[in-house]
């Protein structure tokens, strides 16, 4: 607005004061938007943190007996690994996302004369594959929230700083400007009025 | 059988836990000069890991026996944990069933061991106690490759393979 041309006109007066009755309407809801996007976003990083927590319990849990996967007779890479992480789409805090369902692996049958820690192994990974994919899931989340919190903040400014300000600075120039011009339009009245007078006078 | 004395002889002796004094490939080397063609053969297919080879030969009937009690002891471990009861070993100590993961490696490592002391005994500078210095320095060996660091790394390897290409 600022540089632009006002149109002192009443039609543009009208419109300017719907822009502001818009701009003050949609202003609280993107208050609430980002309010909700800001919340939305603390609860996934809170669920992340504890994600987090699991796994550094689950590789605590298994501390004591993790030397048994260096194993110079198995190979335990060969017997797990992920084929696909499932997720289906849901809306969150307005936004499209990919929420975790669940982890699709790559299981190899342990035959009988496969050692025992493997069993315990498989489970260990898969219950730590299945977790971090989880935490994949929930960090693509923020970022797409983070970009529509971007988004609507952009917009908040914009009707705060912008169209807020100036349309309420337009509707002042315009009222202005149209009461002087009415002032003009009675005081020549008058004047002509006053001279028509003195000239039937003389 | 002075091939065998002297083999015997010239070979370190092994104790449980220790670190393996030679390698397989280093025992398998001395052996190979030490035996006669015929013994090397049947020494060969000898191992911890399979109570027969490819071919069904077992190298020792009792080798094999033993080795087929563990595998049915772990497949019953299996099958109760499965079917949510109590396992009922036959050979095993019981204390593998509630010992965590390495300490049941180590415990059936250590039954393997004292059941191959069974095997061996009275048997002074047979062939038997070469198959089962074999199987003693599988053993050895096995035990030996178990270590907290590359165990963590494996794990990493599998559970966080990206993070680990990142680094």
């Amino acid at each position: 607005m600022a540089g632009a041309k006002i149109k002192y006109t009443k039609t543009e007066r009208a419109r300017q004061k719907k822009i502001l009755k818009v701009s003050l309407r949609m202003l609280p809801l993107f208050e609430a938007m980002e309010k909700s996007l800001m919340a939305t976003i603390n609860t996934i990083a809170e669920r992340i943190e504890e994600i987090r927590q699991v796994i550094e319990k689950n590789k605590q849990a298994a501390e004591p007996w993790v030397a048994v996967m260096s194993d110079s007779h198995v190979d335990i890479k060969a017997f797990i690994s992920v084929n696909k992480i499932i997720t289906k789409h849901v809306d969150v805090a307005g936004v499209r996302v990919e929420q975790y369902e669940s982890v699709d692996f790559n299981v190899m049958p342990i035959s009988d004369d496969t050692p025992l820690w493997v069993d315990d192994a498989v489970v260990l990974m898969q219950e730590q594959l299945q977790l971090l994919a989880e935490i994949e899931c929930l960090d693509e989340q923020i970022r797409l929230l983070e970009e529509e919190l971007l988004d609507v903040r952009a917009r908040i400014k914009l009707f705060e700083n912008r169209r807020i300000p100036n349309a309420k600075t337009a509707i002042r120039k315009i009222g202005q400007k149209l009461q002087d011009d009415e002032r003009l339009t009675i005081a020549t009245a008058k004047v002509v009025k006053t001279s028509q007078k003195e000239e039937v006078m003389v | 059988m002075s091939n065998l004395v002297y083999l015997m002889c010239s070979l370190p002796s092994l104790k449980f836990g220790q670190v393996p004094p030679i390698t397989i490939d280093e025992f398998s080397s001395e052996a190979k000069d030490q035996l006669s063609t015929k013994h090397f053969k049947q020494l060969e297919p000898v191992d911890i890991y399979q109570a027969a080879d490819s071919e069904g030969k077992v190298g020792l009937k009792s080798i094999g026996a033993m080795l087929s009690d563990l595998q049915e002891d772990i497949s019953e471990i299996r099958t109760a944990k499965a079917q949510k009861r109590a396992p009922n070993l036959t050979r095993l100590p019981q204390a593998v069933i509630n010992a965590n993961p390495l300490e049941r490696e180590k415990l059936i490592m250590r039954w393997q061991w004292e059941e191959l002391d069974n095997i061996q005994a009275g048997e002074v500078f047979t062939f038997t106690e070469v198959m089962v210095y074999k199987l003693r320095l599988q053993i050895l060996s096995r035990l030996n490759s178990f270590s907290k660091e590359r165990g963590s790394q494996v794990l990493a390897s599998v559970v966080n393979p990206s993070k680990k290409k990142e680094e």
